[in-house]
C-alpha cells in the first residue's frame, strides 16, 4: 500500500487532507509541525510527502525539504502554500520539491499531482517510447501512431498527448495539463484545454471508435487503452 | 473666531515680528539721522562763533568796543550776540544779554544756558580774554536747533505710533483672515470625517500657497471618494452575485429534501450543488486573485519575460476554440521580440482574458486580430474583434469588479476578467486602454519601453 506522509500544522486542513488521501487508498501519516515532520520523513520511508509551506517554528516547509535533500532521501515531495507569487514557487521547487500546489486545494487536484509523483518515480525517464494500448509514442522522433496508422499531431497536440500517456490509467486535471504542457502558472478557468483534448481526440481515435481520452466529471481526464 | 488664537496663528506672528524688525530699522535710521543733523548744525554755529573771533581779534580792546555798541544799536537782537564784560561779569558793551554763570572754556565753543525774561535759554558761544583783563562773549542762541529737534522727535514719535497702530491693525486683519480661513477648513474636515465624503475644502480662488495645498488635498479626497464607492459598489456586486447562485443552491437543496427522490435523483443533485459551490468558490478565487495581483507583492519575482512568445503562446492556445466557433485569429505585426520585466504567467492570464473575452463576444465569422507594437514610445499588444463592441460610455465601467454589459449579461462570465488585466496592467505599469474597432472592441496593453 502507497504510503504518504502529510505535514500540517492546521488541523482542519489537515483532517481533508488525510481524509481525502485515505480516500483515494493510500495509507496516510501525520505530523503537525516541522520537528515531528522531518523526522517522520527522514525515517519512515513514505511514498509521497505533502509538505505546508508555512509552519510554526523555526523549521518550515522550505526548511524540511532541503534537509530531507541534504541528507539524500529523495521521496517525491508535493508543496502546499498559500503563497502564490511565481518567485515562492521557483523557490519550493528549487529547494527539491517536485511539485507546487495553491492553498486552498481541490483534493482531485491533490490526490492526481500525488499519483503523478508516484508515477513519475516508477516509469523509468530514459524510455524511448511510451505505449498504451494500440497507440505508441516515439520520444526520439516524435512520430505517434495509432495501430501502426500514423498521426499527423501538432507539436502542442504531441505534448498533451506524451504527458496524458505518462499519467495513463491515472487522472490529469486541467490545470495539470495547463502547467505541463503550456508552462504557464496560474487557475486557468476557461474551457480551452477541453477544446484542445477534442481535437486531441479526434486525431487519434478512429471513426465509431470509443474515445482512448475519457472525461471525468468535475476532475479532468484519463487516458485508457482502447477496450 | 476666537479672538485668543489670533496670537497663535503664523500670518499674526510674521505681521508683529515684521512690525518689530520694521520698528527697529527706522530707530536706527532716526538715531542716525538725528546725530548727524545735531552735528551739522552745531558745525555750522562753530564756524560762525570762529569767523566772528577772527574777525573781531583785529581790533584793540577800545576799538572793539566801540564796533560793538555800534553793532548793538544796529542789530540790537539777542538772536546772534556780541559783548564785552568786566571780570565781575558787568556788561561793558555790546547787544543785552546777561553773562554766562560760568565759562568752561575759552577760545572754544561751549554751550551754556541763561535766565532771559524768566525763559531758560541755551546759547552757543566763545569766550576770549581781552588784554583789558574784560571778556568778550560771541553767541548764538540754540533756540531754532532746540526747537527743530524737538520737532524731529515728535515727528518720529508720531510717525511710529502710526506704524505700530497700522502694523497691530494689519496683523490682525491677516490674523483674522487665516483664522477664518483654518475654520473653514477645519469645519470642512469634520463634515468629511463625520462621513460627508462629497465635500471639498474651500478655496479662495487665489491660487496661494494655501490654495494650491488645499487643491492637492483636495485631489485625494477625490480620489479617496472614488475608491470608497468603488469599494461600496464591489460589496454591493459580490453580494448580489453571490446571493444569486446561492439561492439557486438553496432551492436545489430544498428541492431534493421535499420530493423524497430516487439514489439517482439524489447523486444527481449533489452534483449540481457542488458544481454551483464550486462557481461560487471560482468567483471568489478570482476576487482573491484580483486582490492579490493589486496588492503588489508580486513584483518582487519579475523577470525579463519576452512579451512576443507570451503572446505567441496565448493566441495558440486559444487558436482551436477560435476555430471552432469559425472565427479568425490571427496575430500579426510580431517584433520578433518584445522583452520587459514582468511575470510571465500573469501577462499570458492577461491576454488570454483578452482573446477570451473577444472570441466568446464575436459572432460566427468574425475576426479577433491580435497586433503586437513596439515603437520608440510604446510597447504593446492590441486585440481587436468585429463583434458587437463596448458603448464608449461603458469603458471605464467594463474595469470594474463584476460590471457587465447589457449585452453579456447572458453569456457565463463573472465580470471579473478586464478588472483582472487591469490589475496585472497596472502591476506591469502598463496601460489598458479601450476604443472603438467600427465595429467591434479594441483593447491596448501598453507601456513606455523599459530603459
Amino acid at each position: 500500500m502507497t504510503r504518504v506522509l502529510v505535514v500540517e500544522d492546521d488541523t482542519a486542513t489537515a483532517r481533508e487532507l488525510c481524509a481525502a488521501l485515505e480516500d483515494h487508498g493510500f495509507e496516510v501519516d501525520l505530523a503537525a509541525d516541522g520537528k515531528g515532520g522531518l523526522l517522520k520523513a527522514a525515517t519512515g520511508g513514505y511514498d509521497a510527502i505533502i509538505l505546508d509551506r508555512m509552519l510554526p517554528g523555526e523549521l518550515d516547509g522550505l526548511g524540511i525539504l532541503s534537509t530531507l535533500r541534504a541528507v539524500g532521501v529523495e521521496v517525491p515531495v508535493l508543496i502546499v502554500s498559500a503563497l502564490s507569487a511565481v518567485d515562492e514557487r521557483v523557490r519550493g521547487l528549487k529547494a527539491g520539491g517536485d511539485d507546487y500546489l495553491v492553498k486552498p486545494v481541490e483534493f482531485v487536484e491533490l490526490t492526481a499531482r500525488v499519483e503523478a509523483l508516484l508515477r513519475r518515480r516508477t516509469t523509468p525517464a530514459r524510455a524511448s517510447r511510451l505505449q498504451v494500448g494500440d497507440l505508441d509514442l516515439d520520444l526520439i522522433t516524435h512520430q505517434v501512431t495509432r495501430a501502426g496508422r500514423p498521426l499527423d499531431l501538432l507539436p502542442r497536440e504531441y505534448e498533451l498527448l506524451e504527458y496524458l500517456m505518462r499519467q495513463a490509467g491515472q487522472v490529469v486535471t486541467r490545470t495539470m495539463l495547463f502547467e505541463e504542457v503550456w508552462k504557464y502558472h496560474y487557475p486557468e478557468s476557461s474551457n480551452v484545454i477541453d477544446v484542445h483534448i477534442s481535437k486531441l481526440r479526434r486525431k487519434i481515435d478512429p471513426e465509431g471508435a470509443s474515445p482512448m481520452i475519457q472525461t471525468i466529471r468535475g476532475a479532468g481526464y484519463i487516458l485508457n487503452a482502447a477496450s | 473666531m476666537r479672538l485668543r488664537e489670533l496670537p497663535r496663528t503664523t500670518s499674526f506672528r510674521l505681521a508683529v515680528f515684521f512690525l518689530l524688525l520694521f520698528g527697529g530699522a527706522s530707530s536706527a535710521l532716526f538715531g542716525v539721522l538725528y546725530v548727524q543733523m545735531q552735528g551739522f548744525l552745531v558745525a555750522r554755529v562753530d564756524e560762525w562763533l570762529l569767523r566772528e573771533r577772527t574777525d573781531l581779534s583785529r581790533y584793540s580792546p577800545e576799538e572793539l568796543r566801540t564796533r560793538l555798541e555800534a553793532r548793538a544799536l544796529v542789530d540790537p537782537s539777542l538772536e546772534r550776540a556780541m559783548a564785552v564784560f568786566d571780570p565781575a561779569g558787568r556788561r561793558l558793551d555790546g547787544t543785552e544779554l546777561p553773562a554766562p554763570a560760568t565759562i568752561s572754556a575759552w577760545d572754544v565753543p561751549f554751550d551754556f544756558a541763561i535766565a532771559l525774561n524768566g525763559k531758560r535759554e541755551t546759547y552757543r558761544g566763545l569766550a576770549r580774554r581781552l588784554e583789558t583783563g574784560d571778556t568778550l562773549l560771541i553767541a548764538q542762541s540754540l533756540h531754532e536747533t532746540d526747537e527743530f529737534n524737538e520737532a524731529l522727535v515728535q515727528a518720529m514719535l508720531i510717525g511710529g505710533a502710526l506704524t505700530i497702530v497700522l502694523a497691530l491693525g494689519g496683523a490682525v486683519f491677516v490674523g483674522i483672515g487665516a483664522v477664518r480661513r483654518l475654520d473653514a477648513v477645519t469645519l470642512a474636515i469634520r463634515k468629511i470625517v463625520a462621513g460627508d465624503l462629497s465635500n471639498r475644502l474651500p478655496t479662495r480662488g487665489t491660487l496661494d500657497d494655501v490654495d494650491r495645498l488645499i487643491h492637492v488635498v483636495n485631489g485625494m479626497l477625490e480620489e479617496i471618494d472614488r475608491l470608497m464607492r468603488e469599494v461600496k459598489g464591489v460589496c454591493d456586486n459580490i453580494a448580489h452575485d453571490l446571493r444569486t447562485p446561492l439561492t439557486r443552491l438553496l432551492g436545489g437543496l430544498e428541492r431534493v429534501r421535499r420530493h423524497d427522490p430516487s439514489k439517482e435523483e439524489y447523486g444527481l443533485a449533489v452534483d449540481d450543488a457542488i458544481a454551483e459551490t464550486k462557481g461560487i468558490l471560482k468567483t471568489f478565487a478570482a476576487l482573491l486573485r484580483i486582490s492579490e495581483v493589486e496588492d503588489g507583492a508580486r513584483r518582487s519575482g519579475f523577470v525579463s519575460v519576452d512579451l512576443a512568445a507570451i503572446v505567441q503562446d496565448a493566441v495558440d492556445f486559444y487558436e482551436p476554440l477560435a476555430d471552432e466557433k469559425q472565427i479568425a485569429l490571427s496575430l500579426s505585426g510580431q517584433p520578433v521580440r518584445l522583452p520587459l520585466m514582468g511575470d510571465a504567467s500573469l501577462l499570458f492570464e492577461a491576454v488570454g482574458n483578452l482573446l477570451d473575452n473577444a472570441i466568446k463576444f464575436t459572432p460566427p465569422g468574425g475576426h479577433v486580430r491580435v497586433t503586437l507594437f513596439s515603437c520608440a514610445t510604446a510597447v504593446g499588444v492590441a486585440v481587436a474583434d468585429d463583434g458587437p463592441g463596448i458603448p464608449p460610455a461603458e469603458w471605464e465601467a467594463v474595469l470594474r469588479r463584476f460590471y457587465r454589459t447589457e449585452k453579456s449579461r447572458s453569456t457565463p462570465g463573472s465580470g471579473l476578467g478586464l478588472s483582472l488585466v487591469a490589475g496585472i496592467a497596472g502591476l506591469h505599469g502598463m496601460e489598458l486602454v479601450l476604443a472603438d474597432n467600427e465595429p467591434g472592441c479594441r483593447i491596448t496593453l501598453s507601456k513606455a519601453p523599459d530603459a
